[in-house]
Parts: structure tokens; C-alpha cells; sequence
């Protein structure tokens, strides 16, 4: 059995012709080699450069998140009125703003409201919308109907117009409460895309033989659902919780940018972008830097969902 | 074709009556209303329980919103309860602003992302389609007040104030009133940034979609059998393959309308245009009730409308699809 797929991977047919056939024979040529889905997936991740690229951003990221109390010059709420609106210096590497703060020391804290939301809110939806999926999906019928009709309802909102009325119904605040109604209003926005997306995943793999298999052995529903079936569709969701981070992030700069986000002291790029556009004529670094941040953020998980989206699922490249 | 076009219109109706009474729902929800807005300083507990039964506030919310729709079904959007004048007048006079911005938004994405996409997938990994594939990517990371900011930045600071950075002047035969001034240069010049800060982001995405269903396509075996009866490459690019291409793009477009509007009320803002984007959002932090229901319907229309324009699409670019 196993001198089959050696001979054609070692044979007088070059591995990229094979490849550009897509699909023909592949699968069993990697089977024949013990490879685990997982190393397998790395080993792809690893080869794209710009997956990498995305990876390196976003752990840095994250890295600045954390230390941002030991990273930041300076205070990121305490004003300085005799120092407002410093251009970029040795000082304030990246100028002051109308309130003598610097900007730096603001931008770095705001990485934590940024990826907190982005990261959280993903979160959030995916426990609440993936559970509701994978029921809906697995047991159909009067359940599946009732679950899907409120996805459906939710979906039917234009995504924006939804997420500013709950801003306006939760008020908008400062600090940490203020960071967890933003969380709240983009994860209750977000649910029925993981909704979604697993249903239809869980509709294809419960018909397969191996669902059947367990069924004829005598597992029970849960163990099926979590054991068999959840595993077979953690691709397609781990690829659009990570690209889903990035639009988290968007959505959550936009809030703020309408002033609907964490309100200030507390540093948030979005905010600060709008507040600075007053003062934009004279000192345009104002609002170039924290923009600068949420797009190297955002490219940051676009770059690291698509290389996983590639690694994951090939034949979706 | 036409029971299936009737179907979808009275299927509109459900849909704009759930999403409005919901945003009905929301608003009344939230801390705080109207009344204590329009009496300012003046706030005393009795007038404000005069003018809430002044406008019919302190009625059950249910009945509230039946003589809502009661009005409504005879043309009447209420009033504003802040201003006092018609929600429907104020959607009319912005409704043109908002159109405009949308429409030229979504061509610029077009213009963009139809050559762009093809050429990716046609010279799929020469220095082309990098290109296209990165800006693409820079392009979908980019939220749009950022490109605006930076649009303003080059067009309205740097290049000696060429553009103007806010306000609005209407295009020729769309101002809905009398006093509205109007000129094409000058609202050439207004839409021009907005349309484009608006658009970028929809270009890099349909780009990246474009390219990926236009590899799909052109590996598939009618487009071979084109290319082999002996077909100019131009017909077999845009007639075979980029209308089979367009399908998921489209949809994909269908599904971006609810981020269309987010984009357009930010873009709005930024701009400060007097458009429908504005209108909303001011409308909703005022909790101004009237005018919010108003903006919740004409998106809601818009949102079903073009949904159904979507799928009346699919016709056209592959008559295999029929509706009955």
C-alpha cells in the first residue's frame, strides 16, 4: 500500500505538475507520510511570507497591549497645558495634542481598547453563535427554524445602523465598562455570521459516513457535536474569527470615530482621529498616527487570516 | 419573471415592518427622551408630562407604533419633535446627497476592481498582479475616514485647497427645494473625495473577490473550449469569463450594503455633508423618535431594494437562473 504514493511523489511526475492538477491524488500521497493536519497547516503557514508578516505584526501588537504600562513615555490621560500641541520630537516622538498629552503614550495604550474589542467581541459571538449553530444544524427542523429566523432578523439589519442604536440604548462610557458595551454591541452584531457559517458546515457533516458510524455505535448527541462534528468544521471558523478580528477592530474605530466608542480619557485611535481632524490644517500628525494604527492593526489580521485561510483550505487559495 | 418580482416587493414588507419595529423597540429603550432635549433648561416634571402627551409619548409603545404606521400608509413620516419640521421634507432634501455619494462610490469601486481583478487573475503572479494584490490588501486594512482624512490631507490642505473639505452643493436637478444652490463643477468638486473615500475600500475588496472567482473561471473547461474554436481573447475574457466571474462579486456586494450605509454616515460626518448618513446619526443621539423611524425605513428600503436588484442581477449574468 504505502510503495504507491511514494512512487508517484518520487517518480518521473514532478510534485508541482501534480499540485496544478488539483486535488488528483494528492490527499493520498500526503497520507501515505504521517503528517497531522495541524503540522501540516504550519508547515504551509510558515512558506507565505505575507502570512508571516501578519503574524509578526500582530504579536507585536499584542506584546505592546500588555506591556503598554512599561512601553508608554508617559501618562496617556495626564494633560499638560503648557505643552499642547508639540510637533514630533526627541521629547514626544510623536507630538502632543490639544491637551498637551502625548501621543505616543496614547496611541500605544489605545492598542489594548483595540485588540480587547476585537479580539473579545469575536469572542463573544463565537461562544454564543457557534452552539447555536451547531444545534440548528444538527437537529433541523422546528430548532433550526426558530434559531435561524432570529439570525436571520439580526442579519437583516444593515450592520452599522444596528451597532449605533445599541451604543446610543448601552450609553457610551469610559474605561473598562465603556470597553465592554462596545465588546457587547459588535459581538451581538457578529452572532449570526458564526451562526451561519457553522450550520451549514454541521448540515454537510452530519450526513457523513462517520457521523453514521457513531449513531450505529450508540454515542450520545453531545458527544457526537463536540467530538466529531466541531472538529470537522474548525476551519472555516478559525479562518473567519480571524479575519473577523480585523473587521471587529474597523467597526469598533468607526463607533468611536462617530463617538459612540470607550469615551475619553480613556485612549481609543478612533476617537482621537475625529477629535484631532479639528486641528488638522496646522498638525496633520495628529490624525495621520492613530489612523496609521488602526490600519497596521487591521492589515496585521488580514495578513494572518488569509495565510490561514490558505494553509487551512488549499483549495480555497 | 414578473409573479417572482411581485413576490419579492410584498415579501419587502415584513422585513421594513421588522427592522422598524425593532429600531421602534431600541429607541424607546433607551435612557433618556426627546422631551427633556426640547425643554433644555426650562425642564419642569409637569411640562414634561404635558409634552409627552403632547406627542403621544406616554402611550404603550405597541400603540405608539401602530399610529406611526397609521400616519405612514397615508404618506405622513411625522415630524420632527426637536425642529418640527416633516421628516419626510428633510429625507427628500438629503436623500439626493446620499444617492449621489453611493452611486459614484460604487462606480469608482468598479472601475477600479473589474480591470484590476481581471488583470490579477490573467497574469496571475507577474509584477501585475502583486501589485494589484497588495494595494488590494492595504485597501480592504484602510477604515474609510482614514482614506478620507488622507484625501483631505493632499487634496484640501496640500495641494493649496483644491478641494473643499466640507459642505455641499447640489448636482443640477436633484435639489428637491427652491433655496438650494447648485452648480456641476461645484458639486463635482464636493463628491469627489467623499465618492472616492467611500469607494477604495469596496474596489480592494471586490478586487480580491474578482481575482479569486476569475482564476476559479478561467481554468473551467467552456472557457478552454472558447479559447479552442478559435474566440479573440476579448470576448473570451469579458463575455465567458467575467460574467460567470461576477456572480459571487455580486453577491458580495449585496451583502456590503449594511456596510455601505456605516461607511456613508462616516463618511458624511467627516465631510460634513448634509446627507442621510448625518441625518441618522444626529437623529439617533438626539433621540429624536421621528426622524430615527424615518432613517430606519428609507435604510431599510434601501437595504431590501438593492438586495432584490442583486438577485434580479443573477439573471442577467447567467440566464440559466430563472425566477418563477
Amino acid at each position: 500500500m504505502a510503495t504507491t504514493p511514494r512512487s508517484i511523489s518520487g517518480g518521473s511526475v514532478g510534485e508541482a505538475e501534480l499540485r496544478s492538477v488539483g486535488g488528483v491524488g494528492w490527499a493520498g500521497a500526503r497520507a501515505g507520510r504521517t503528517e497531522s493536519p495541524l503540522a501540516e497547516a504550519v508547515r504551509r503557514l510558515r512558506k507565505s511570507a505575507t502570512a508571516l508578516i501578519g503574524v509578526g505584526i500582530v504579536v507585536v501588537l499584542v506584546l505592546v497591549a500588555i506591556f503598554a504600562d512599561v512601553l508608554a513615555p508617559r501618562s496617556p490621560i495626564a494633560s499638560n497645558q503648557a505643552q499642547t500641541f508639540q510637533r514630533p520630537s526627541w521629547e514626544h516622538p510623536l507630538g502632543t495634542d490639544q491637551l498637551g498629552r502625548d501621543m505616543l503614550s496614547r496611541i500605544i495604550h489605545g492598542t489594548r481598547i483595540s485588540l480587547a474589542v476585537g479580539v473579545s467581541s469575536v469572542l463573544l459571538a463565537l461562544f454564543v453563535g457557534v452552539p447555536f449553530g451547531m444545534i440548528a444544524g444538527f437537529y433541523g427542523g422546528r430548532v433550526d427554524t426558530g434559531i435561524m429566523r432570529v439570525m436571520d432578523l439580526i442579519l437583516a439589519f444593515p450592520i452599522y445602523l444596528l451597532a449605533i442604536i445599541l451604543m446610543v440604548m448601552f450609553t457610551p462610557t469610559a474605561g473598562l465598562i465603556g470597553t465592554m458595551k462596545v465588546t457587547g454591541a459588535i459581538a451581538i452584531v457578529r452572532i449570526p455570521i458564526y451562526a451561519r457559517l457553522v450550520r451549514g458546515s454541521v448540515l454537510s457533516i452530519k450526513e457523513k459516513e462517520f457521523i453514521e458510524a457513531c449513531r450505529a455505535l450508540g454515542v450520545r448527541d453531545h458527544s457526537i457535536l463536540f467530538r466529531h462534528v466541531l472538529p470537522n468544521c474548525l476551519a472555516p471558523i478559525i479562518v473567519t474569527t480571524t479575519l473577523g478580528i480585523a473587521t471587529s477592530i474597523i467597526v469598533e474605530a468607526t463607533l468611536s470615530f462617530l463617538g459612540l466608542g470607550t469615551q475619553p480619557p480613556t485612549p481609543s485611535w478612533g476617537w482621537d482621529l475625529k477629535a484631532n481632524i479639528a486641528f488638522i490644517q496646522a498638525n496633520a500628525w495628529l490624525s495621520l498616527f492613530p489612523g496609521l494604527a488602526i490600519f497596521l492593526t487591521v492589515l496585521g489580521f488580514n495578513l494572518f487570516g488569509d495565510g490561514l485561510r490558505d494553509a487551512l483550505d488549499p483549495r480555497l487559495k | 419573471m414578473r409573479t417572482y418580482i411581485l413576490r419579492r416587493l410584498l415579501q419587502i414588507i415584513p422585513t421594513v415592518l421588522g427592522i422598524t419595529f425593532i429600531v421602534f423597540l431600541m429607541m424607546r429603550s433607551v435612557p433618556g427622551d426627546p422631551v427633556v432635549a426640547l425643554l433644555g433648561d426650562a425642564y419642569t416634571e409637569e411640562d414634561a408630562i404635558k409634552a409627552r402627551a403632547e406627542y403621544g409619548l406616554n402611550k404603550p409603545i405597541v400603540v405608539q407604533y401602530v399610529i406611526w404606521l397609521g400616519k405612514l400608509v397615508q404618506g405622513d413620516w411625522g415630524a420632527s419633535i426637536l425642529t418640527g419640521r416633516p421628516v419626510l421634507q428633510d429625507v427628500m432634501i438629503r436623500l439626493p446627497v446620499t444617492l449621489e455619494l453611493v452611486v459614484l462610490s460604487m462606480a469608482v469601486a468598479l472601475l477600479i476592481a473589474i480591470p484590476a481583478g481581471i488583470i490579477g487573475a490573467l497574469r496571475r503572479n507577474t509584477w501585475a498582479d502583486y501589485t494589484a494584490t497588495t494595494v488590494a490588501m492595504v485597501g480592504v486594512s484602510i477604515p474609510e475616514f482614514f482614506i478620507g482624512v488622507l484625501l483631505l490631507l493632499v487634496f484640501s490642505i496640500g495641494l493649496g485647497g483644491f478641494l473643499p473639505s466640507s459642505g455641499w452643493i447640489y448636482l443640477p436637478g436633484t435639489c428637491p427645494t427652491m433655496v438650494c444652490g447648485s452648480s456641476l463643477w461645484g458639486n463635482a468638486t464636493h463628491v469627489l473625495m467623499p465618492a472616492f473615500a467611500l469607494g477604495i475600500g469596496r474596489a480592494a475588496l471586490l478586487t480580491r473577490l474578482l481575482r479569486a472567482s476569475m482564476l476559479e473561471v478561467i481554468r473551467a473547461e467552456y472557457v478552454t473550449t472558447a479559447r479552442a474554436k478559435g474566440l479573440a481573447e476579448r470576448p473570451v475574457v469579458f463575455k465567458h469569463a467575467l460574467k460567470n466571474a461576477l456572480i459571487p462579486t455580486v453577491t458580495v456586494m449585496g451583502l456590503q450594503v449594511g456596510f455601505l450605509i456605516g461607511g456613508a454616515i462616516v463618511v458624511e460626518t467627516l465631510f460634513a455633508m448634509p446627507g442621510l448618513g448625518t441625518f441618522g446619526i444626529d437623529a439617533i443621539i438626539a433621540r429624536d423618535y421621528q426622524q430615527v423611524q424615518g432613517f430606519a425605513l428609507i435604510t431599510a428600503l434601501a437595504f431590501v431594494v438593492i438586495n432584490l436588484l442583486v438577485d434580479l442581477t443573477y439573471t442577467f449574468l447567467d440566464p440559466r437562473i430563472r425566477y418563477a
